[in-house]
C-alpha cells in the first residue's frame, strides 16, 4: 500500500503490497480456518475488492492509512555485525552497512520496487545517442548533516574513488565501464564510459554507490534521512530524522540499527516485541512467526541462488555429462516445496529468475528431475564418485546438497559432501576446489548478474566457463535498446549458460524477513533483505 | 616469603603473555584467509586486494607486524582494527565494562549461593537435600547453556513477556530496567557456574572429613558443624578458590554462546568476530586481556589457598 492512495473498491487483491497481503491472508486464515495457500488461490481468483480486504484487516485489528504518519521510534536487527562494520560506502559489504548507509547517506540513483532507476540526488539522467556519456543534473539545494552545500565536487569525488588503481571498491569491476567522471556545470557531472552501458542508472543504485564529502572517507555525514547519533562497530548505531531532509520520508523520530546473529534468538525478539523488524528469517521459523500474533513474515521473490558450481577447467566438471548428470538429480520442486518451505522459485541452472522481469527467459525448457537421463549422463561420464564441498553459504544449501546425495545413491553414484565451515570458504574452497557451493546475491540487472559469473575470464567466474560468445553478447546487450532484439540476446544467454557452463542452480530463496504489523511503508526491492535495506527512508508507524 | 612468591608469579605471568601473543598471532595468520580477502569476501579481485593489504599493512611480513604490534602495544597504543577502522580502544572500552560487570554480578549472586549450598550438602551428606543438591548440579552440567539460555527465554520472553529476549542496554534505563534486562543473561550464568562450584565445595570438605585430624575432633566431641565451618572448611578452601578463579575467568572470556543468544555486546564475542575477520591486532587485544584476566585470577587464588593453609608457606 506504499505511496499509493487508495480509491473505492478499485485496489484489488493483487495490488496490494507483498505485506499487506500476508495480513490478508492471515487475517482470513485466522478467521475461516483457511490455509495460507487456500487464500492465495482464492484471493487471485475472485480478485478481493479494497471493500473487503478493509474489512478484513480492521477485523483484524489492522488499520490501513494512506498517509504516512510522522513520529516514533523503531529498532530494527539485522542478521549480522561485528567490528569490520564500515563507515566508508566503498568497503560496505554487509546488511547491516547498507542499512546504516541508507539513513544516512544518498545515491544518484535509488532503486524503485520493481528496480527502475529512480531520481534521488541526480534529478534526471540522460545518454547520449550511443550511451558513451551519460549526463547527470543534480538537485539544487541540498545540505550536508554538517550544514555545508551539496556540489557537483562531492559527486565526483565519491564516485571515482570506485574507479582509481588504488581503488579498495568492492564493486570497482562492477562500475568499470566507466572511464571517469567529470564535472560539467556548478549542477551538473557527466559519466565518460569506456564502453556503452545503457544499464549505468540501475547500477548507480547500488550500496556502495553512495554519495560522500569530497575529500572523506563517508565519516557519517550524509544528505540523507537520518543523522548518526551514535555509531559503536558490532554494537547499535542510533539515527535521527534529519530536520533538513530535501524531500519528504524520514517519518520517525529515530530508528535503531543492531543485529542479533542468533537466528532463534532473532525471531524471539521480534515475536516479544522487543526489536520492530528483523532480517532473514529462516525456513525453520515460518511456522512459529506466522502463528505468533502481532508479526508478519514478507517473503520476496529475488534471484538468491542456491548454486552448485562445477569447475570447467578440471575433473570431473571438463566432462559435460557429469555436470548434466548433477543438473538432472536435483529434485528443484521438492527443494522449493519441503527445504525452502515453498519460500522461493524453481531454477532452471541458469542465474536469472523471474524476479529479473522482462530480461528472464521463460521460453527456455526447465529442466526437470530426471534421474533415469541422470544416471545415464553420469554413466557417459565414466565417473561413479566425486566430492562436494559444502558451507552453509545459504540457507538450505546444504539440505539441497544432501537430498542430491541421496538420489545420487539411488542410481549408484557416491557423491561426497565434504562439510567446511563458512570461515575463510570464499578465499580457500570457493573457485578453488572442483565442485563447491555458491550462492550470489541479486544483482540490479540481468547483464550484471551474468557478467559476474559468466563472463569470459572475469574475475569470479566461478565455474571457469570461458565462452566467446557469451562475452559479446554481454556487451552487445548493454547497448541494445530495442526491446525485442534485447529479449532474444538475454534469451541466448541464457540459454548458452544453462546448456554449456559448470553452474547447477535448482532453486532460488525468496527474501524472507519479519516486521511488527505496526511498521508500514515496507519497500520490496528484491536485492536484499528487508526491501533491499531501502526501508530507512520509507517506514513509518501506524 | 610471600612478596616474593607473588613477584615470581608476577614476572611468570608476564612471560605467559608474551608467549601467548606469539602463539595467538601466528595461529590466527595460520588460518586460511587474511583480513582484506574477508572483508572483500566474493568481491574480491586481485588488484582490490593487493590495494586493500597495502592500505592496511599487512602486505608487510609477519615478523615485522608481530613486533610493530608489540612496540605500540608497550606504549599503550592499542591500534587500530584492520576490519573496520576503528581504533581497537574504542571498540574495547564499552564491552569490557559489560564483560566485567556481567562476570561481578554473576560472581556476587552465584559464589555465597555455592558456598552456602555445597557447605550445606557436606554438613547432611545423604539426606534428601544433599540429593536433590547433587542431582541438580549434575543436570545443569551436563545440559549445554545454550539449552538453558533458549529455555529460558522462550518462557519468560517470548510466552510470558516477563522479560526481554534480548539485552539491549542504552545507558539511560532505571534501575529496575536494567535488572530485568540482565535477569536472563544473569540467571543462565548464575545455572552454569554455580553447578561446578557446588560440587567442589561439597567434595572438597567431604575429602577433608577423612582426615585423621577430623577424626580427633569428632572423638573429642566436637559438633559437626562446628568442624566443618571451623577446621574442615579452611583445609578445603584451596581447591574451592581455584575452581571459582577458573569459572571467574571463564566468565571474563568463554561466554561467547551466552552473549551471542542474548546479543549481549561483551568480549568473548568480540574476540570470536576477530578471528572470524582475521584482525590480528584486535585479536591480540583481547587475548591479551583474557590470558592477564587468567593470570591475576589464578595468582589471587594462590594467594588465597597459601593465607588460608599456612603448610603451603614452606616449600617442601
Amino acid at each position: 500500500m506504499t505511496d499509493k492512495t487508495i480509491l473505492d473498491n478499485e485496489l484489488k487483491y493483487q495490488d496490494l503490497d507483498h505485506v499487506d497481503k500476508g495480513r490478508v491472508e492471515k487475517t482470513l486464515a485466522g478467521n475461516k480456518g483457511y490455509t495460507r495457500r487456500e487464500v492465495m488461490k482464492l484471493a487471485a481468483a475472485t480478485g478481493v475488492t479494497l471493500a473487503v480486504a478493509e474489512n478484513m484487516l480492521i477485523s483484524g485489528n489492522k488499520a490501513i492509512a494512506a498517509t504516512p504518519k510522522k513520529g516514533g521510534s523503531v529498532r530494527v536487527a539485522i542478521d549480522l555485525h561485528g567490528p569490520n562494520d564500515n563507515v566508508d560506502p566503498r568497503l560496505f559489504t554487509s546488511g547491516i552497512d547498507y542499512a546504516r548507509g541508507r539513513a544516512v547517506y544518498s545515491s544518484l540513483v535509488q532503486h524503485a520496487n520493481d528496480l527502475t532507476p529512480q531520481p534521488e540526488l541526480a534529478e534526471s539522467f540522460e545518454p547520449n545517442s550511443n550511451a558513451t556519456e551519460w549526463t547527470f543534473k543534480l538537485r539544487k539545494g541540498v545540505e550536508w548533516h554538517d550544514g555545508s552545500k551539496f556540489t557537483a565536487e562531492d559527486v565526483v569525488y565519491s564516485m571515482n574513488r570506485h574507479l582509481t588503481e588504488d581503488s579498495t571498491s568492492t564493486i570497482k569491476s562492477v562500475m568499470a565501464t566507466v572511464k571517469e567522471w567529470k564535472k560539467t556545470g556548478p549542477h551538473e557531472v557527466k559519466a565518460i564510459m569506456h564502453s556503452p552501458n545503457a544499464d549505468l542508472p540501475t547500477l548507480l543504485g547500488l550500496n556502495q554507490n553512495k554519495i560522500i564529502k569530497d575529500g572523506s572517507k563517508g565519516d557519517w555525514i550524509g544528505t540523507g534521512p537520518y543523522t548518526m547519533e551514535s555509531f559503536e562497530p558490532g554494537v547499535k548505531s542510533v539515527h535521527k530524522r534529519n530536520e533538513n531532509y530535501w524531500r519528504e520520508g524520514a517519518n520517525l523520530d529515530a530508528m535503531e540499527i543492531t543485529a542479533i546473529t542468533d537466528p532463534v534468538a532473532r525471531v524471539n525478539a521480534v515475536i516479544a516485541g522487543d526489536v520492530d523488524m528483523i532480517a532473514r528469517v529462516d525456513p525453520k521459523a515460518y511456522r512459529q512467526i506466522r502463528s505468533a500474533d502481532g508479526v508478519t513474515l514478507t517473503s520476496i521473490p529475488a534471484a538468491a541462488q542456491l548454486g552448485i558450481c562445477i569447475l570447467k577447467n578440471t575433473k570431473p566438471g571438463e566432462s559435460d555429462d557429469f555436470v548434466k548428470g548433477m543438473q538432472y538429480i536435483q529434485d528443484r520442486e521438492r527443494i522449493v516445496k519441503r527445504i525452502l518451505k515453498g519460500e522461493g522459485t524453481i531454477g532452471n541452472d541458469t542465474p536469472i529468475s523471474s524476479a529479473h522481469g522482462s530480461d528472464w527467459c521463460s521460453e527456455l525448457a526447465q529442466r526437470q528431475f530426471d534421474p533415469d537421463k541422470a544416471k545415464f549422463h553420469f554413466k557417459k561420464s565414466g565417473y561413479s564418485n566425486a566430492d562436494l564441498f559444502v558451507a552453509p553459504v545459504t540457507s538450505g544449501i546444504e539440505d539441497t546438497c544432501l537430498l542430491a546425495q541421496a538420489n545420487c545413491a539411488k542410481i549408484g553414484f557416491n557423491l561426497n559432501l565434504k562439510k567446511v565451515p563458512n570461515d575463510g570458504y570464499w578465499g580457500a574452497v570457493w573457485m578453488k576446489e572442483p565442485m563447491n557451493v555458491v550462492t550470489w546475491n541479486m544483482r540490479p540487472t540481468a547483464n550484471s548478474q551474468m557478467a559476474i559469473q559468466f563472463g569470459p575470464n572475469g574475475n569470479w567466474n566461478d565455474t571457469f566457463w570461458n565462452n566467446k560468445r557469451m562475452g559479446e553478447l554481454l556487451s552487445l546487450s548493454l547497448a541494445e535498446i530495442d526491446p525485442t532484439k534485447r529479449h532474444a540476446m538475454y534469451c541466448e544467454m541464457q540459454t548458452l549458460i544453462h546448456e554449456g557452463s559448470g553452474m547447477v542452480i535448482p532453486a532460488f530463496s525468496n527474501i524472507t524477513d519479519a516486521i511488527r504489523d505496526n511498521v508500514m511503508g515496507m519497500p520490496t526491492v528484491p536485492l536484499g533483505s528487508l526491501g533491499g535495506l531501502e526501508f530507512p527512508e520509507f517506514i513509518w508507524l501506524a | 616469603m610471600m612478596k616474593q612468591m607473588v613477584l615470581q608469579r608476577i614476572a611468570i605471568g608476564f612471560a605467559t603473555l608474551m608467549v601467548v601473543s606469539v602463539i595467538v598471532f601466528v595461529m590466527t595468520s595460520w588460518l586460511p584467509g587474511d583480513v582484506a580477502s574477508i572483508i572483500l569476501g566474493q568481491a574480491a579481485t586481485p588488484e582490490t586486494l593487493a590495494a586493500l593489504r597495502a592500505e592496511l599493512g599487512t602486505d608487510q611480513p609477519l615478523i615485522i607486524q608481530y613486533f610493530s604490534w608489540l612496540g605500540n602495544m608497550a606504549t599503550g597504543d592499542l591500534g587500530i582494527s584492520k576490519a573496520g577502522g576503528a581504533t581497537i580502544s574504542s571498540l574495547i572500552e564499552s564491552r569490557i565494562g559489560n564483560t566485567m560487570m556481567m562476570a561481578g554480578l554473576v560472581a556476587l549472586v552465584s559464589i555465597p549461593i555455592s558456598i552456602a549450598l555445597g557447605l550445606y550438602a557436606a554438613m547432611h551428606p545423604g539426606t534428601w537435600l544433599d540429593r536433590l543438591v547433587t542431582f541438580g548440579t549434575l543436570s545443569t552440567i551436563s545440559v549445554p547453556e545454550f539449552f538453558i539460555a533458549t529455555v529460558l527465554v522462550l518462557i519468560l520472553a517470548v510466552n510470558l513477556h516477563w522479560l526481554p529476549s534480548t539485552t539491549y542496554l542504552t545507558g539511560d534505563e532505571t534501575t529496575w530496567q536494567f535488572l530485568k534486562a540482565i535477569a536472563m543473561p544473569l540467571f543462565t550464568l548464575v545455572i552454569v557456574v554455580s553447578a561446578q562450584m557446588i560440587r567442589m565445595t561439597r567434595a572438597g570438605i567431604l575429602n577433608v572429613m577423612n582426615s585423621p585430624y577430623i577424626e580427633m575432633a569428632i572423638l573429642k566431641g566436637v559438633p559437626r558443624k562446628r568442624i566443618i565451618l571451623r577446621h574442615a572448611f579452611f583445609n578445603a578452601i584451596g581447591p574451592i578458590v581455584n575452581v571459582i578463579a577458573l569459572n571467574l575467568a571463564y566468565l571474563v572470556s568463554g561466554v561467547v554462546i551466552v552473549e551471542t543468544i542474548f546479543s549481549y555486546p561483551g568480549l568473548a564475542k568480540l574476540m570470536i568476530d576477530a578471528v572470524q575477520t582475521r584482525d590480528l591486532p584486535l585479536v591480540q587485544a583481547c587475548a591479551m586481556i583474557f590470558c592477564g584476566t587468567y593470570v591475576v585470577l589464578i595468582i589471587l587464588a594462590d594467594v588465597a589457598s597459601i593465607l588460608s593453609n599456612p603448610r603451603l608457606r614452606q616449600p617442601k
